[in-house]
């Protein structure tokens, strides 16, 4: 899991007090795999280099609301990416999309799929939210962590390609050269810790839909 | 036949996690597809009402991404076998945006003129630095 590090957390602390030192510390640490990050999609590398610069100038105007327990790496990235975004449909790349199914100006109408209940029931405060993915977010880690251990890599490429991929389990199977039983499996034993962590929490089930789709 | 577009890699491309050739397809298909759009509304609703997707959440908090000096490790072919094999499967197939340009940049350390490093970075900080809070 991207966990801050001692060491960006004190940079953080010393930039935030205005030390132009640690400023260039954070810039020559990261711009090099920022630069990178952005030239696999604008391949003009001026414009690329443009795009890095309102990294950075977004980063500092953000700084009051950067929460220092996020990997700052993370942050970085995040940033980069709605800085691309906005290049990228300045020059007409990537379309305009609507926010809302039906061009409607409001998502209230919507609900999750296979549950009974209302969205507006469960629209919770954005701290609310932030909990209920650091908790599941902490709960994946810890079976990922199980697994590294244990050295069952083969679970742990199994459940990225269903859930981070949205590959279907017989893709998976071909892929990983298992049976669709032994993928069927392995995704069992992924949700139903995932699940008994929700649980233990006492988090809502009907914001991780996922985990009970089987 | 071309390849169909799945909800997670709709997800995905929304948070600009796709690999880069991956993120032009979908582009290209978003222009021409009406439907397709629907469907990243309903992503997009989804969100809004704060409903959570275990690909999103492990994309954010980057759950099974190698540490910077593991992929350090991974260039100079010191890492175990296994754990090689993971990386190698994390930046090929799963196609991982983020740690694929740090690779990209350790890579390049060793073959760019420092010159042009010093020149990027202080035109970066002489940018920025006027946004820096003073206390």
């Amino acid at each position: 899991m991207s966990l801050p590090r001692q060491t960006d957390t004190l940079l953080i602390r010393r930039i935030r007090s205005g030390e132009a030192e640690a400023w260039n510390e954070l810039i020559a640490r990261f711009e090099g795999r920022l630069l990178a990050f952005i030239c696999s999609r604008v391949r003009d590398r001026a414009a690329a280099e443009d795009v890095v610069q309102e990294t950075f100038i977004g980063f500092l105007t953000s700084l009051p609301n950067y929460d220092a327990r996020r990997s700052l790496e993370g942050y970085l990235f995040s940033i980069a990416a709605h800085k691309l975004t906005d290049h990228l449909r300045r020059e007409g790349r990537r379309p305009t999309l609507p926010l809302v199914p039906g061009g409607s100006e409001s998502s209230s109408n919507w609900e999750p799929p296979g549950s009974a209940r209302a969205a507006s029931s469960i629209v919770r405060s954005g701290e609310r939210r932030g909990l209920e993915e650091n908790a599941l977010a902490a709960a994946i880690d810890g079976q990922l962590a199980h697994w590294r251990k244990r050295g069952d890599w083969q679970k742990i490429e199994c459940v990225e390609l269903l859930f981070v991929r949205g590959w279907a389990n017989k893709e998976a199977a071909a892929h990983l050269g298992i049976s669709e039983q032994a993928v069927a499996n392995h995704k069992f034993e992924f949700l139903a810790k995932l699940r008994s962590a929700v649980h233990k929490q006492e988090l809502p089930e009907e914001v991780f839909p996922e985990l009970y789709d089987e | 036949m071309p390849k169909p577009i799945r909800q997670s890699d709709l997800d995905a491309y929304l948070d600009e996690a796709l690999p880069s050739e991956e993120m032009a397809r979908v582009e290209q298909a978003l222009r021409n597809d009406p439907e397709l759009r629907e469907r990243v509304a309903t992503i997009n609703g989804r969100r809004d009402a704060g409903v959570h997707s275990l690909g999103e959440i492990w994309r954010r908090h980057r759950l099974s991404c190698p540490s910077r000096e593991q992929l350090g490790s991974y260039l100079l072919e010191a890492l175990p076998d296994e754990a090689a094999d993971y990386v190698t499967f994390h930046l090929e197939v799963v196609g991982c945006r983020h740690c694929r340009a740090n690779l990209t940049d350790l890579e390049q350390q060793e073959a760019e003129a420092p010159h042009e490093v010093e020149t990027r970075r202080r035109k970066y900080f002489q940018s920025s630095v006027g946004h820096l809070r003073r206390r």
